[in-house]
């Protein structure tokens, strides 16, 4: 008979990390062969600083369901401040996301250096976890499906002006 | 109590143009400047729009009315070469324009030597979709007026009118920030997809905007294409969360690109919001003092980092 076949929700998680501890520390963990969820895609930079806000949200809009960004702790940029200057950045960035209205559970921040396998481990499981609860990211695969210019013509003046042709 | 009869006495905006006219003529008969960027009255009763002035006789041309709604900064920055070009130039600026001028210093996009700023006392101007023909009151006065911090610039080569007493408006702005922060995030969602979903990608707010002077933007760039260019939403949800990132910490507030938007979205709000979160997060407020280096473009070691696991 037919039998209808349930998905278990699998969070896609990106992650935005610096090739000098994050990536490192990835690496790490890895080699440890310490257990983590395999929903974490990697991307690399050279440096935190490198992470423009835009790349976030492109991933939001191509399925993300969570957001990891991840570099050195302050003070250890192989760049001397680029992770400083990532902060501040970020702290704006967040502000801004939270007022257009994106749920900031799914955008995880962290500093995990190349020692840290653990940590890593531990800040990927966690959001992974998190996402997974909160269940997919619908707000802007929503919109990217949407092919339409929605906008609704109400103003007085429109419905003036159309009525009069 | 608001009370929407208040109007605004118009005769000061008659003596700032006597002023303004007087101060154009001495600078280019002096030869010290090439050119004066103002107002002048538009074709149709109750207009103005910007005007270049580079003969002496011309200087009483100028005007500075409730019209007078142009930061005319923007004709100052990188996207107007030929300005520039001609010399050392005069401009005409209210508080507001103002402190865009002052973030462009700031940001090595004009020299302080190289422009004569002629600082105009400000009561306010008209709203975008205003009538005319109305007086200036709460009705028809721009947002960004009712909440007015900087009536009289400082800092200018010559500042021009003395500040009547104004009435109380209620800040609109403010108010509509604040109904915003208190919404859950669902419903923020909502408000701004139902206003982005209108824009038509015509960048009036980018094309407006003295900040926006980059030669090639983001937005533009289709190899990696970054930001869809087409008025789709999700490339307009896009748009304008880059706009308004790239605005943090330096917007002026003028908000021209409200003014400038077709489909009356309230860029403004963003700006505000961004503005605020500054302030709170690194002391930063745009002013009248050239400041090095805006929020996002410097640090300190003790920032606060509480969102960083």
């Amino acid at each position: 008979m037919h039998q209808t076949k349930t998905h278990a929700f699998e969070p896609k998680i990106v992650a935005f990390v610096c090739t000098w501890c994050t990536y490192a520390g990835a690496d790490l963990a890895g080699t440890s062969r310490l257990q983590y969820p395999a929903n974490t895609r990697v991307v690399k930079f050279p440096c935190t600083g490198r992470i423009d806000p835009v790349f976030i949200l492109r991933a939001f809009q191509k399925g993300a369901d969570g957001v990891l960004v991840s570099g050195c702790h302050p003070g250890d940029c192989h760049y001397m401040a680029g992770n400083f200057h990532a902060r501040r950045r970020f702290a704006a960035f967040r502000a801004l996301l939270d007022f257009i209205g994106v749920d900031l559970q799914r955008l995880q921040f962290s500093w995990v250096s190349a020692a840290e396998g653990g940590k890593w481990v531990e800040v990927a499981t966690e959001l992974t976890e998190r996402v997974r609860q909160m269940g997919p990211m619908r707000e802007f695969k929503e919109l990217e499906s949407e092919e339409q210019w929605s906008g609704v013509i109400d103003t007085p003046e429109l419905k003036e002006a159309y009525n009069a042709i | 109590m608001t009370n929407t009869a208040q109007t605004i006495d118009l005769s000061l905006y008659a003596a700032v143009t006597e002023a303004v006219q007087a101060e154009a003529r001495k600078v280019l008969e002096a030869g010290i400047v090439a050119a004066v960027v103002g107002w002048q009255a538009g074709r149709r009763k109750g207009t103005a729009l910007p005007a270049i002035v580079t003969d002496p006789a011309k200087a009483k041309e100028l005007i500075f009315s409730p019209a007078c709604v142009n930061n005319l900064a923007l004709y100052l920055t990188k996207a107007k070469k030929e300005i520039r070009a001609k010399g050392k130039i005069a401009i005409v600026a209210k508080g507001c324009d103002l402190k865009a001028l002052v973030g462009l210093m700031g940001e090595n996009q004009l020299k302080r030597e190289d422009i004569h700023i002629i600082g105009v006392v400000c009561p306010g101007v008209q709203g975008a979709n205003a009538d005319r023909a109305q007086p200036l009151s709460e009705t028809t006065i721009a947002g960004k007026c009712r909440e007015c911090t900087v009536h009289t610039p400082e800092g200018a080569d010559v500042t021009v009118g003395t500040l009547p007493q104004l009435p109380h408006f209620t800040p609109a702005e403010s108010e509509e920030l604040a109904r915003l922060e208190a919404m859950t995030p669902a419903e923020r969602w909502g408000f701004w997809k139902e206003h982005f979903s209108r824009c038509i990608r015509c960048y009036a707010c980018r094309q407006v905007c003295p900040f926006c002077y980059c030669e090639q933007c983001l937005c533009d760039r289709n190899r990696p294409q970054a930001v869809e260019s087409t008025p789709r939403p999700a490339g307009n949800m896009a748009w304008h969360i880059v706009r308004a990132m790239h605005l943090a910490g330096r917007c002026a507030g003028c908000a021209e690109c409200e003014r400038a938007c077709p489909m009356d979205i309230p860029l403004n709000l963003l700006n505000r919001k961004m503005a605020k979160e500054l302030k709170e997060l690194y002391g930063f407020e745009a002013g009248f003092e050239v400041k090095e280096k805006g929020p996002l473009a410097q640090y300190r070691e003790d920032d606060d980092q509480s969102f960083i696991k």
